[in-house]
């Protein structure tokens, strides 16, 4: 601790939580990356159906006591199909919604991932900056109450973003898998009043990249249902041949997979054009070769701005008019300093060209005396973690160490303390 | 340094040679062997170049760092690793004095660093804000439009957000209460605030205007609202406000020029007609009136109002008929002038060169200078006059502008107006001054 003036941080232990739509981040503080991102989504097997052979339950998965379902949780257990296993998100609107499954979670997470006991490490959550009182309240009461932390805290993901990339104040435009919102963050308060968020995220440019994938007859048959392939020439029908099982895998998991194999196309395929599209300005981009898990290859040009332009050509909900409508909701004497530091965050802003576009199209929107910067991390890892790693630096900040709210704290004034302490 | 001395061909200080009394900082042996030797750099040789030119001067640069104190040079000296006991760190409690209950963290620490208090805490920083009694509230706080529930809920976010307004607004408990703006927040805290510091008898009361800040950022709201087209219309309009801004200055510098020259004219006379005097002068009381005289030539003609002739009274002997030749700076133009009127008045184009004669015929020349320049100046205001009536007739179609026939000089008459005439024209009081 004696050299820890020197750089304002103290470290103690602390965890940060950040959950996601499309993952749930989980690290400790003071560290650069989350220790494991989780996928979002848990499979549920009710328990009369005899394991596979090849992996062992017991180990893997945690069982509750109710009903003693099998839980199935992060991608090596999820990827690999498994009789009568439904796969269900435990969030909805950017908030924990099914919290038997969210504890699941929890207790994969200290157990795989933290390796520790819960009661030594003071735990820091982050939540959408819509998130209800009542859903903060069941989230501290969890946390005190089952897993015995020392200490809470819970911070608005966007406020996170923002002491990620070096600001207390700015406007945070956070493109995640269900939706992008644009938040406005005040001395690292959100404006909840101000906050603006449309449902046009990864997970629309998944579904419109399906719809479009299927129309032109591509099989999107996941990896993980895939023996062996041969190599094929461009445009060939693909041969492959499946992984027998013994038995049908369930609807939930087989969309899943789907959206996973059609995610991966996305990311690597689409690009957001500079301009709003043109068909003639696209065809002149060289297109991009990709190929599908079942060794389906071929070429795709404009299609790929086509898709993509889906996040900033609606005239209501695109991210440059969701981002200047909260900054318009703001009092007017900050709405310089707003623009002047637009923080861009979520792993949906890496699709390629998203930030030039935004920039130019929040450009076209910025009042004439006002300056616009673009604050957008260049890594991948900044980018997707923003929040965690905002988390990460605020709970190991010594100042920050008389914020939790402690174990003792709980213990006298109950569960609504956290709505006065963490604003 | 030495490149900006380069650079700016200044003489460069001898290099300080890198000898091992200079590193050992030997003081006692003061370096007398700089001066003789350093060579110039050739002409035309670039600086990095000469500057991996061989030189007996220098030393080879050194390629590691090296600490050659003593006899031993730096081989013998070695880095001591491991000597002392490296000191444990323990994963320690400790309690935040910044924390109100107490609770016990972690964090890693040297047993050996002596407990303190925790060095963060110092920077535990609260906005003191005022406190009001029940008492004091019936008393003195009673707001119309405001509850004691409201007042209180009020003061408690004031706490909460350190007086962040702003964020006091948004998180306004609007279930309970009505929403508030920034400003009415504002009002109501800044006038309890002064409320309370008079009952503690401080003697500077803030106020807070609340109607102003409303006002102001109204107006910041248009202001940033303005759609492109509206605010390059407004830098059009700027810009054109410019161009008429700096026209206007243009005409009455032009003006003022004009004036000085029918001044000048004027005291030119002012023997023969005293009169006149009088006229300038009103003119000048009001010089910013604006004008419409816009031409060129009687910019030109200010610079050479009438002749300068050169002074001979103290330049020796000279002859007198000197004196009434035309100094060099007259164009030909205006001497051809000059000649053409003498011929017309059938005088001498060189008289008899007694002193009386030098003097008048000089002056009777200067005046017809001025008559000449003034004759220019008079055409083009004309010529503009028409012009403008052109314009405005184009502008205005169907009317037609009368112009008032002082303004008017009659063109036949033109050969025969004498100088005194013209001024008379020019600054008659009928005249409007932007003629
Ligand atoms: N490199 C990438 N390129 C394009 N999109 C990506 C990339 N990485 C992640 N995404 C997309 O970002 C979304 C997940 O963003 P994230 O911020 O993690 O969402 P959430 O906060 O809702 O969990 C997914 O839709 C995913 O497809």
């Amino acid at each position: 601790m004696s050299g820890g003036m020197l750089y304002g941080g103290d470290e103690i232990g602390a965890l940060v939580f950040d959950p996601g739509h499309h993952s749930l981040r989980v690290g400790y503080a003071q560290e650069d990356t989350p220790k494991a991102e989780i996928p979002a989504v848990v499979g549920v097997a009710s328990d009369d159906v005899k394991t596979e052979p090849e992996i062992k339950p017991e180990e893997n998965n945690v069982s509750s006591t109710p009903s003693s379902n099998k839980y199935y949780i992060d991608t090596t257990f999820l990827h690999l199909p498994k009789p009568n296993m439904e796969l269900h998100s435990y969030m909805k609107d950017g908030m924990i919604e099914n919290w038997d499954l969210f504890e699941q979670i929890l207790d994969y997470s200290y157990e795989k991932i933290i390796q520790s006991e819960s009661h030594f490490h003071p735990v820091l959550f982050s939540e959408s900056p819509w998130n209800q009182r009542q859903k903060r309240e069941k989230l501290t009461e969890l946390m005190f109450e089952k897993y015995k932390v020392p200490a809470f805290f819970l911070v608005k993901n966007a406020a996170l973003a923002a002491f990620a990339n070096g600001r207390a104040t700015a406007l945070v435009i956070d493109s995640g898998a269900t939706h992008t919102s644009a938040v406005p963050v005040l001395d690292g308060y959100v404006i909840t009043n101000a906050v603006v968020k449309s449902p046009l995220g990864g997970d629309l440019l998944v579904l419109r990249a399906r719809e479009m994938l299927e129309s032109i007859g591509v099989d999107l048959t996941p990896a993980a249902l895939i023996a062996s392939k041969e190599v094929i020439r461009e445009k060939e029908k693909p041969k492959f041949t499946k992984k027998k099982f013994n038995f049908q895998p369930t609807n939930s998991w087989m969309t899943y997979m789907v959206k996973r194999t059609v995610q991966d196309f996305q990311q690597t395929v689409l690009q957001v054009s500079e301009n709003p599209y043109d068909e003639k300005v696209a065809m002149n981009i060289p297109a991009v070769q990709y190929e599908f898990p079942t060794g389906y290859h071929q070429d795709f040009g404009p299609e790929r701005f086509k898709l993509a332009e889906g996040l900033f050509d609606h005239p209501m909900l695109g991210a440059g008019y969701i981002a200047s409508t909260s900054a318009g909701m703001c009092d007017v004497d900050i709405r310089p300093a707003l623009y002047s530091s637009v923080v861009l965050t979520g792993g949906n802003s890496l699709v390629q060209g998203f930030s030039d576009r935004l920039s130019r199209d929040l450009s076209s929107r910025t009042p004439g005396s006002m300056r616009l910067k673009m604050i957008a991390a260049n890594g991948t890892v900044e980018r997707r973690f923003g929040a965690w790693v905002g988390g990460s630096i605020l709970a190991s900040i010594g100042t920050f160490q008389q914020m939790w709210v402690s174990a003792q704290e709980y213990q006298e004034c109950g569960k609504a303390q956290i709505d006065r302490k963490c604003p | 340094m030495a490149d900006v001395r380069d650079i700016m061909e200044l003489e460069r200080p001898p290099t300080p040679e890198i000898t091992r009394e200079t590193i050992l900082g030997d003081k006692t042996k003061k370096r007398t062997s700089v001066g003789p030797k350093v060579p110039k750099r050739p002409e035309g040789m670039h600086r990095e170049v000469f500057a991996l030119l061989y030189n007996d001067n220098k030393d080879a640069p050194p390629l590691f760092p090296s600490d050659t104190i003593g006899n031993n040079g730096y081989k013998q000296t070695k880095i001591k690793l491991g000597m002392r006991k490296p000191r444990k760190w323990v994963w320690m409690p400790f309690t935040n004095p910044a924390r109100t209950d107490n609770a016990t963290f972690h964090h890693w620490r040297r047993p050996s660093d002596e407990p303190k208090e925790y060095p963060f805490a110092k920077f535990n920083k609260k906005v003191e804000i005022r406190t009001y009694t029940d008492h004091e509230y019936q008393q003195h706080l009673k707001c119309e439009g405001w509850t004691k529930e409201e007042t209180d809920h009020m003061m408690d976010l004031a706490h909460r957000f350190d007086l962040r307004f702003l964020m006091m607004a948004d998180r306004y408990d609007t279930e309970r209460f009505s929403k508030r703006s920034v400003e009415d927040i504002k009002e109501r805290y800044y006038k309890i605030c002064g409320v309370l510091a008079k009952l503690n008898g401080e003697k500077k009361i803030y106020t807070y205007d609340g109607d102003h800040e409303r006002r102001r950022k109204e107006q910041l709201k248009k202001l940033y609202d303005r759609k492109p087209e509206q605010i390059e219309e407004e830098q059009f309009l700027l810009g054109e406000l410019k161009k008429i801004e700096a026209r206007k200055k243009e005409r009455e510098r032009k003006t003022q020029d004009l004036q000085k020259l029918i001044s000048q004219a004027d005291s030119q006379n002012e023997t023969p007609r005293k009169t006149d005097k009088k006229l300038p002068k009103k003119k000048i009381s009001n010089p910013s009136r604006p004008s419409r005289v816009d031409t060129n030539h009687i910019f030109q003609v200010i610079e050479s109002a009438g002749i300068k002739f050169p002074d001979f009274k103290n330049s020796g002997v000279s002859l007198r008929s000197q004196r009434m030749k035309l100094p060099a700076n007259v164009g030909q133009k205006k001497s051809k002038g000059v000649e053409q009127i003498l011929q017309e008045m059938g005088l001498e184009l060189n008289p008899t060169p007694s002193e009386e004669i030098c003097q008048h015929f000089n002056e009777l020349r200067s005046d017809m200078v001025l008559l000449i320049e003034i004759k220019a100046a008079l055409s083009t205001c004309e010529y503009e006059l028409q012009s403008l009536r052109h314009q405005y007739e184009a502008l205005n179609p169907g009317k037609s502008l009368s112009i008032p026939p002082q303004l008017l000089s009659s063109a036949d008459g033109e050969g025969k107006i004498s100088t005194g005439e013209i001024i008379d024209v020019v600054g008659s009081p009928g005249t409007p001054s932007n003629t």
